[in-house]
């Protein structure tokens, strides 16, 4: 198909495009003008009246359907158009691949021409779909001005006849299987290249289709997307993170909040686990496995931050993977140790005198080694302030690429953080008995998870009228949701 | 005879030890913390605060104060095995390890005994 015309661009070379416009405008003349414009044709004079042929061969297609190589067309010899035209079986024959024979009949090979062009890329019938929704006036009009230029031309040149035609300038025979006349080769050349022309506009529109198409789909994606996540937000479920960074969030941070609500659900079940062990009176043997387990469970979401920690630190440290709540208590990315040991004293009773002394010197040692650790973040910030604040600017890049390096100190503080909380909670464990320890946990579990009830509830509350009934609605649920995990503590 | 002989040697230290590791071992076992640093670290900022928020008064080397600083601190990165060799605490010429290593003691009540064998803290 694409082949058609491709090395008869001679034509075009040695004259005026006018040297066939006579022949090929002529057809033009008598098809319906407004099917066969296109915006897109890669020469605009011959995109149309190549279309003005094709609409040409299609009618006389559709009238008489004669086969490829039969010469017998003889009704068709006078057609209703100038004589002149005896050069189009060739431009016929040619864009069919030149698989025609010297078939003397125009209908013949344009019909050939046309079956051709319409089994295998129907540029016709594309043409009439496409252009339909294009407006052609102007177009039409050019047409039809290029038209009657024509027809001026070949009345003049139609008394120089058949003659003129034979003798039009000699071409060599690139058409491969193509007769002997230059004439037959020359309107070869040009409509192959015509016939390039519209392949090319039709993929051109084709592309275009395509584009359009995919633009709509990604269109309605994006707005189910947005909705989605509209919902999401105000349930909560991926809370400040995905809100607030959106589009500007890193994989690693992705990744994290994605393994962050993974863990979430199995804190969940873990949870449920150390209830149902507690008032299920388990033995101290059974009860342990669950408690270590819960153990491994936060073992692993540190194990987690610090891989998550070397790829976005930041993400970490302004806690972005939690809560809004959550947030508000950040310490270095995380839980303060000593805010949750306070927390947990009144609830442990009644503990021993031995381990009150613990849980109070574990408090007492956290507290000195979130002293310690803020100081030295603290001088962190203070040489990064250094860095970046005095200097000339001249040396901006040297001071932007040390100042990177004191930012690089940031993933160990955070790492030195959650091994803080780490070995916190593994003291607690060993200070405390299995019964303890379970109620411990289960305690540290629900705090948590009620703030991250409070932040959700705090998401959902209306804060314009906009929302309305439906966020009430959600709130109230939520505080059913609430309501649950407190009377289980109570039983405890 | 022989313990005339090492007995003057143990008081008369060798100052020019070829090798790093030698020279860290002999200068942590000078006191009772000693804290080897650079003095641009944070962590090891970190850690002198924590020994002085305890009372404790560790002496603290710093690398890159130290004409032979370099090659001690690439003898430290093999010792604790890890990119960073500082900061890096001996307490009682016994080495504790780097930074977690010294918090995790803190928190599981080890550091404190440690620390009053040492004779660095009275309490």
């Amino acid at each position: 198909m694409a082949s058609h015309g491709v090395g008869e661009t001679g034509l075009s070379d040695s004259g005026p495009s006018n040297h066939h416009l006579p022949y090929a405008a002529i057809h033009g003349i008598n098809t319906p003008s407004t099917s066969f414009f296109n915006q897109e044709g890669s020469s605009f004079d011959f995109g149309e009246l190549e279309e003005a042929v094709l609409q040409g061969v299609k009618i006389r297609s559709d009238e008489a359907k004669a086969p490829l190589f039969r010469p017998a067309a003889t009704l068709e010899m006078f057609p209703p158009w100038p004589i002149r035209f005896q050069q189009t079986p060739r431009v016929g024959s040619s864009k069919s691949g030149g698989e025609s024979s010297d078939s003397g009949s125009a209908v013949n090979t344009l019909s050939s021409k046309a079956e051709a062009q319409l089994d295998p890329e129907s540029p016709i019938s594309k043409k009439a779909s496409s252009s339909d929704h294009q407006s052609f006036d102007q177009k039409h009009l050019q047409l039809q001005q290029h038209q009657q230029q024509i027809e001026m031309a070949s009345d003049t040149s139609r008394t120089g006849g058949p003659s003129e035609l034979n003798t039009s300038p000699a071409k060599p025979p690139q058409e491969k299987r193509k007769g002997s006349t230059s004439e037959k080769q020359l309107d070869a050349k040009t409509l192959r290249r015509l016939a390039q022309n519209r392949e090319a506009a039709r993929k051109s529109r084709l592309r275009k289709k395509a584009y359009v198409q995919q633009l709509e789909s990604s269109r309605i994606k994006l707005t189910q997307l947005e909705q989605d996540l509209q919902r999401a937000r105000q349930q909560g479920l991926f809370l400040g993170g995905c809100g607030g960074a959106g589009g500007n969030m890193s994989s690693g941070a992705a990744i994290f909040d994605m393994e962050y609500a993974r863990w979430l659900e199995d804190d969940h079940r873990h949870m449920s686990e150390l209830r149902t062990g507690l008032q299920a009176h388990l033995s101290d043997g059974d009860l342990r496995v669950i408690v270590d387990r819960y153990i491994s469970h936060y073992d692993e979401i540190f194990r987690l931050k610090g891989v998550a920690a070397k790829s976005d630190v930041f993400h970490l440290i302004t806690g972005m993977w939690s809560t809004p709540a959550e947030r508000c208590f950040l310490w270095m990315g995380g839980f303060r140790p000593s805010e949750l040991i306070k927390m947990l004293t009144s609830q442990l009773d009644p503990l021993t005198q031995q381990q009150l002394m613990g849980i109070y010197s574990l408090q007492h040692s956290s507290q000195q080694a979130e002293e310690a650790l803020s100081q030295g973040l603290e001088q962190l910030q203070q040489s990064l302030i250094d860095t970046i604040a005095t200097g000339p600017v001249i040396d901006g890049m040297q001071q932007m690429a040390v100042a990177l390096g004191k930012l690089a100190n940031l993933e160990g503080f955070v790492r030195q953080a959650d091994n803080l909380r780490q070995q916190t909670l593994h003291q607690l464990r060993r200070i405390l008995t299995v019964r303890q320890a379970a109620r411990c946990f289960l305690v540290i579990g629900e705090y948590y998870g009620r703030l991250r009830a409070l932040s959700s509830l705090w998401a959902s509350l209306p804060r314009e009228s906009l929302m309305g009934e439906e966020n009430t609605c959600q709130a109230t649920t939520d505080l059913q949701m609430v309501q649950p995990p407190q009377n289980h503590f109570s039983n405890i | 005879m022989y313990q005339t002989d090492s007995s003057w040697g143990s008081y008369l230290p060798p100052r020019n030890v070829g090798d790093p590791l030698e020279r860290i071992e002999w200068l942590a076992s000078e006191n009772a913390v000693v804290i080897f640093s650079i003095s641009t670290c944070c962590m090891c900022h970190a850690v002198k605060r924590l020994f002085c928020g305890m009372g404790v008064n560790p002496t603290v080397h710093e690398l890159d104060e130290d004409p032979r600083g370099k090659e001690m601190e690439k003898a430290l990165m093999r010792l604790l095995g890890s990119s960073s060799a500082v900061p890096v605490v001996f307490i009682g010429g016994k080495l504790v390890g780097a930074m977690d290593r010294v918090m995790a003691s803190h928190i599981n009540g080890t550091l404190v005994p440690l620390l009053k064998e040492a004779g660095a803290l009275w309490l």
